[in-house]
């Protein structure tokens, strides 16, 4: 590499304000993210697991971005569409294909869905269908970290459609009166299944919703990376720090249907051909290949390199058992109260 | 031994807890600065200070929410619902949340808190203060719900519940909240959750009720005794999941049970219990088990008259005992 290259390339890394290390640690994450859901995706398609799947391509950068960096005592909320935030906070991906194919050692045992994941040792706690749910419950996370006068911060990520929830409202303006340690992660995709977000709000940036609780709300490009990490990682650092809530919107876009048994009819073509221009992966590899941090040959070993993880992980889940039916009677109470079991 | 009421064994209840554990702490509406509208959390924000007993915005969907995630992350949480009638934008919360959180996650994270919900008619509040809606609770497995009859159980109870770690949903009646007095031991009890109380051995009927009703029942079985009439008197506590061992033993002793409960009689608390011993003990039954119960309408309405046409009582429950007594 001729000295003039290489000394260009450095100054661009100042300019990003984010370490080689960071840079490709949150590469990394993108990368494992696609691969592993266009897999799951193509796995669905074949029938090899049951339900459906909610594909989250084309908006990987708004769960890596905030997640990255996170503790394992920090607490993640997600909706069913951030497998990257699984990903990025480490939840092994055994562990995330086992939750896909409702295996028995899933840490659900099969109870829930294939796209419920949840995992206690990396903090993610396991959504429940009903959007918005989990970000009123993960700032009871934020409340009971203040009250033990703990440093751990929360982050939930939800979709703009989730937005128009009352809960979620009462759980902001909470949030917004005890200035609770939490970042509240937006993901405008621009589509809530089939509805538009210009019929699911009267604005065109979420993030204005924030002004009516009292703390900050930014609206950020969801498909840069660099802008994605720095905003939420400042953000997290506020929280952390005593400074209270912050709202990040991040305009994305989801290039599949709502599940993959939705066909997306309803959206243009134009509009999907638009946003993969500004596909997250494509950009990331674009910024650390003109880095000098990425080479054509560094990505394929890396491809190779977590394909192989996918195809351990879905050998492994091929191979794993379902639960037996009667753990369906499990995990309903406490052991003091067993279940009534009806014989015929 | 000292005499408290209903409202004061609560109190007394979540004094003790909470200066027993650190991890329980209290949010709900007007229960700090105010000490609650009906005074249950009374000097306790002047105690513990506002971070543990908490003056929430009127978002009863936090308050139930709010509270599944501090339970998560190792608290106790004590909510409050004001009125019981206010329950219904937590309903997501509950059903959906904290009812189903240690089966969706496999009991990875369970969900600790005790929810009390202050409930019942009899006291002139109207269709929006007056409902008790524990049918609602009862037909969704993953909750605990009870309901005391007495200042014994009423701190029993509580103590019980905020010590477990499944939700419960307590239901307090208001009615109660000053009209009985009891004795109670100045020393730390629990009562058992899932444990019926029969109150008054008989045995020629078995009268199954909880909460106010219980004690209209306790008046019918006063009056019939005078008429020679022996009845078997249970107060059944939990509501789910019911005790059917000391429901089923007192059925089959007498082989004839009214069944009384406040709300209205469709879907309610004892169609469950009236089913299970048809299903169960029929072979005991010498009579079709009865139920009295609050009409079928869509609340309790206000105007006095109509309000005690609306419920239960001695009277009505005399007269369902000797109709079965009779067939």
């Amino acid at each position: 590499m001729p000295a003039n290259t290489k000394s260009a390339g450095k100054t661009a890394l100042a300019e990003t304000g984010l370490s080689e290390q960071t840079l490709m640690g949150l590469y990394t994450n993108l990368l494992k993210t696609r691969l592993l859901d266009e897999r799951f995706r193509k796995l669905f398609r074949q029938g090899r697991f049951a339900g459906t799947y909610f594909s989250a391509v084309g908006q990987e950068a708004t769960t890596v971005g905030p997640t990255y960096g996170l503790r394992d005592d920090d607490i993640i909320a997600p909706s069913h569409r951030e497998i990257g935030a699984n990903v990025t906070k480490g939840v092994p991906i055994e562990i995330i294909a086992a939750q896909v194919y409702a295996r028995g050692n899933s840490p659900d045992k099969g109870k829930s869905h294939p796209c419920h994941y949840g995992w206690r040792p990396k903090g993610v706690i396991t959504p429940a269908s009903t959007v918005a749910g989990q970000t009123i419950i993960g700032t009871g996370c934020a409340m009971a970290f203040r009250i033990q006068k703990k440093d751990n911060v929360v982050v939930a990520f939800f979709g703009e459609g989730s937005t128009a929830r009352g809960g979620w409202h009462e759980a902001l303006n909470y949030a917004g009166i005890y200035k609770l340690p939490i970042v509240y992660v937006c993901q405008n995709n621009l589509w809530a299944e089939s509805v538009p977000a210009t019929l699911a709000a009267g604005i065109t940036d979420f993030a204005d919703r924030a002004k009516a609780y009292g703390f900050p709300g930014v609206t950020i490009d969801g498909n840069d990376i660099v802008t994605v990490h720095k905003t939420a990682a400042d953000a997290i650092a506020k929280a952390r720090s005593g400074g209270g809530p912050t709202l990040i919107e991040c305009k994305t876009y989801r290039w599949y249907g709502h599940s993959e048994i939705d066909p997306a009819d309803y959206r243009a073509q134009e509009e999907l051909e638009a946003w993969k221009k500004k596909d997250p992966v494509l950009r990331a590899e674009k910024l650390l290949t003109d880095l000098g941090l990425l080479t054509t040959e560094k990505r394929e070993a890396m491809v190779e390199q977590i394909s192989a993880e996918i195809d351990a992980a879905i050998d492994s889940v091929d191979k794993a058992p379902y639960s037996a039916p009667e753990e369906a009677y499990n995990d309903v109470y406490s052991a003091q109260f067993p279940v009534r079991r009806d014989e015929y | 031994m000292k005499k408290v009421t209903y409202i004061e064994a609560i109190t007394q209840a979540l004094d003790e807890e909470m200066a027993r554990d650190e991890r329980v702490f209290l949010i709900g509406e007007d229960i700090g600065l105010y000490g609650g509208v009906f005074k249950a959390t009374k000097g306790l924000m002047d105690k513990y200070g506002a971070e543990r007993v908490i003056d929430s915005p009127i978002s009863e969907v936090y308050i139930a929410g709010g509270s599944v995630g501090a339970a998560m992350v190792g608290m106790k949480p004590v909510p409050e619902i004001q009125f019981a009638d206010f329950i219904t934008p937590s309903m997501d919360q509950i059903i959906q949340q904290m009812a189903k959180l240690r089966y969706r996650t496999a009991g990875q994270w369970t969900c600790p808190v005790t929810m009390r919900v202050c409930c019942g008619a009899d006291v002139g509040g109207g269709l929006y203060h007056s409902q008790i809606n524990e049918q609602w609770f009862v037909s969704q497995p993953g909750l605990i719900v009870v309901m005391p009859a007495t200042p014994y159980d009423a701190k029993g109870l509580l103590k019980a519940a905020i010590r477990g770690e499944d939700p419960v949903i307590y239901f307090e009646h208001k009615r109660l909240y000053r009209w009985i007095k009891e004795e109670i031991p100045e020393d730390d009890f629990t009562v058992p959750i899932g444990k019926a109380a029969v109150r008054k051995k008989g045995n020629d009927i078995t009268i199954v009720s909880y909460g106010l009703m219980y004690h209209r029942a306790a008046e019918a079985v006063t009056a019939l005794e005078k008429d020679g009439i022996s009845a078997e008197l249970i107060d059944m506590r939990t509501l789910l999941p019911w005790d059917r061992e000391t429901i089923f033993e007192s059925v089959k002793k007498t082989s004839r049970a009214v069944l009384v409960q406040e709300s209205s009689k469709t879907g309610g608390v004892m169609g469950e219990v009236g089913a299970a011993i048809a299903e169960e003990i029929f072979d005991y039954l010498d009579a079709p088990v009865t139920r009295v119960c609050g009409i079928d309408v869509p609340a309790v309405p206000f105007a006095p008259p109509m309000e005690h046409f609306f419920l239960p009582n001695a009277d009505k429950i005399s007269r369902a005992v000797k109709k079965v007594l009779e067939y």
